[in-house]
């Protein structure tokens, strides 16, 4: 009797067809993308929305072309603070025009499609079952917003990752291994945790680990023009003074919160510079070894984004 | 998922999909070989894992084709802009028509952002005069918004 390899094709359901054609039409729209960076943490609540913008912004600035995909459907925060929340998606000749902030960077948030008063929710047969299908919804829901939209020639597609190590794990699935990894985390023993299992769970797979930044490393005070203490560091990961943060890998810099630049945020007014204070210099160090850091790297591997089912 | 007749050791075809109904697809495959047909029943969980995926089943087009992409915009009841919301809200728009090849752009947006997309650039047009959407006024909605 024939088991289930022997046979080609699936009967006609074309299921496995129709997902393959999924993927080569991800594939296609990002073969003009040099470089895929996700910026996750695996904690939630430690800036990477805003740190993702900002640096953004900060790339944006020195000309190079550049794309955020906020990947957290179910709390997207980019639409609001990059300014597009009342965007219009128009379509193209091919797939849909991206909205784009003031300063040109292309910007796919659910936040321009949702008001913030309203839930993400999926119509479903399945009712009051949701932890059995909504994952895979999600990442199908993805899947057609990269295979869908014009990203067109870019340095740099950032995505905007949702929290939760596991989480971020299954993105560097789905993404594959051009994608690589930027880990956000505060300086606080509970982020560093949960960051050091991110690292752990990514180290097991194909996707480069760019590195982490230290979020929040202290607040900015205008009035003193001095950068104070948020939280009680132990020295052991005291990276604002150089000493080893426990997460092996490399540091790219450490990020002061501005009370100035999250207002901004709320505002929905990204920067079109980085500011001229110790947040926007560190934001700007940041930038810069990112790019020296996807810089150094040989050759991306090679185009898988999703693996091929059979 | 694979059919075999197990008689005669072949493959079997899909035949027909009914689209879903309380949750359920029924499915029916027959043997090429000696034509006994049989029907896959789904339960809603497996109804909704094959929509989560964002798949159709059965034949590209044809009344019998079903799943995730023959459905209504799943968001449409929370988009402001979207005909379920303006029904909610007690507005009815002003009819805008749409040529044949503004029709086949708008065609390939995403179900969750078509109806968005569609009352948008209506919108655009409306504010302009015109009362046909055609490529011409999406190139122009496309360059208004900076795209």
């Amino acid at each position: 009797m024939k088991r289930y390899q022997d046979i080609v094709g699936d009967g006609g359901s074309r299921v496995l067809e129709q997902v393959a054609e999924q993927r080569t039409r991800i594939t296609d729209g990002l073969a003009g993308v040099r470089h895929l960076v996700a910026v996750g943490s695996g904690k939630g609540g430690v800036g990477k929305s805003t740190l993702t913008l900002h640096l953004a912004g900060a790339l944006r600035a020195r000309g190079l072309r550049i794309a955020i995909l906020d990947a957290d459907f179910n709390g997207p925060s980019q639409a609001r603070m990059a300014g597009v929340e009342r965007a219009l998606f128009v379509p193209g000749t091919d797939r849909v025009a991206l909205p784009r902030t003031r300063n040109g960077i292309a910007v796919f948030s659910m936040g321009s499609l949702i008001p913030e008063s309203e839930a993400l929710e999926f119509q479903s047969t399945a009712h009051g079952e949701s932890h059995t299908w909504r994952a895979t919804r999600e990442f199908a829901l993805l899947g057609e917003i990269l295979g869908s939209f014009e990203w067109g020639a870019l340095d740099l597609l950032m995505f905007d990752l949702p929290p939760g190590a596991e989480r971020t794990v299954q993105y560097a699935d789905f993404l594959g291994p051009r994608t690589s990894f930027l880990l956000v985390t505060i300086p606080s023993e509970v982020a560093r945790g949960v960051v050091a299992r991110s690292v752990a769970a990514l180290s097991n797979g194909p996707n480069r680990l760019l590195g982490y930044v230290e979020n929040m490393s202290g607040y900015y005070c205008r009035d003193c023009d001095a950068i104070k203490p948020l939280f009680v560091s132990p020295e052991s990961f005291d990276t604002a003074r150089g000493l080893p943060s426990g997460l092996e890998i490399p540091c790219l810099g450490t990020v002061p919160f501005d009370p100035e630049l999250a207002r901004h945020c709320d505002r929905g007014l990204p920067l079109a510079e980085p500011a001229d204070t110790p947040g926007g210099r560190a934001l700007e160090h940041v930038a810069q070894h990112l790019l020296d850091s996807l810089e150094s790297t040989t050759e991306p591997p090679d185009e898988v984004p999703l693996r091929p089912l059979r | 998922m694979k059919f075999l007749c197990v008689p005669c050791d072949s493959p079997m075809k899909l035949q027909a999909v009914t689209p879903p109904e309380r949750g359920s697809l029924s499915i029916v495959y027959s043997c090429p070989e000696c034509g006994y047909e049989m029907a896959m029943l789904t339960n809603a969980y497996e109804t909704q894992a094959v929509q989560s995926l964002g798949v159709r089943i059965g034949p590209e087009s044809g009344s019998h084709a079903s799943g995730a992409s023959d459905a209504a915009c799943p968001f449409a009841a929370m988009i402001p802009g979207t005909d379920d919301a303006q029904r909610r809200q007690g507005a009815e728009p002003v009819p805008v028509r749409w040529t044949a090849g503004a029709e086949a752009r708008l065609a390939k947006v995403p179900e969750f952002v078509r109806p968005m997309a569609r009352t948008g650039v209506e919108r655009f047009a409306r504010e302009r005069g015109a009362v046909e959407v055609d490529e011409q006024v999406l190139d122009a909605a496309r360059d208004f918004f900076g795209m």
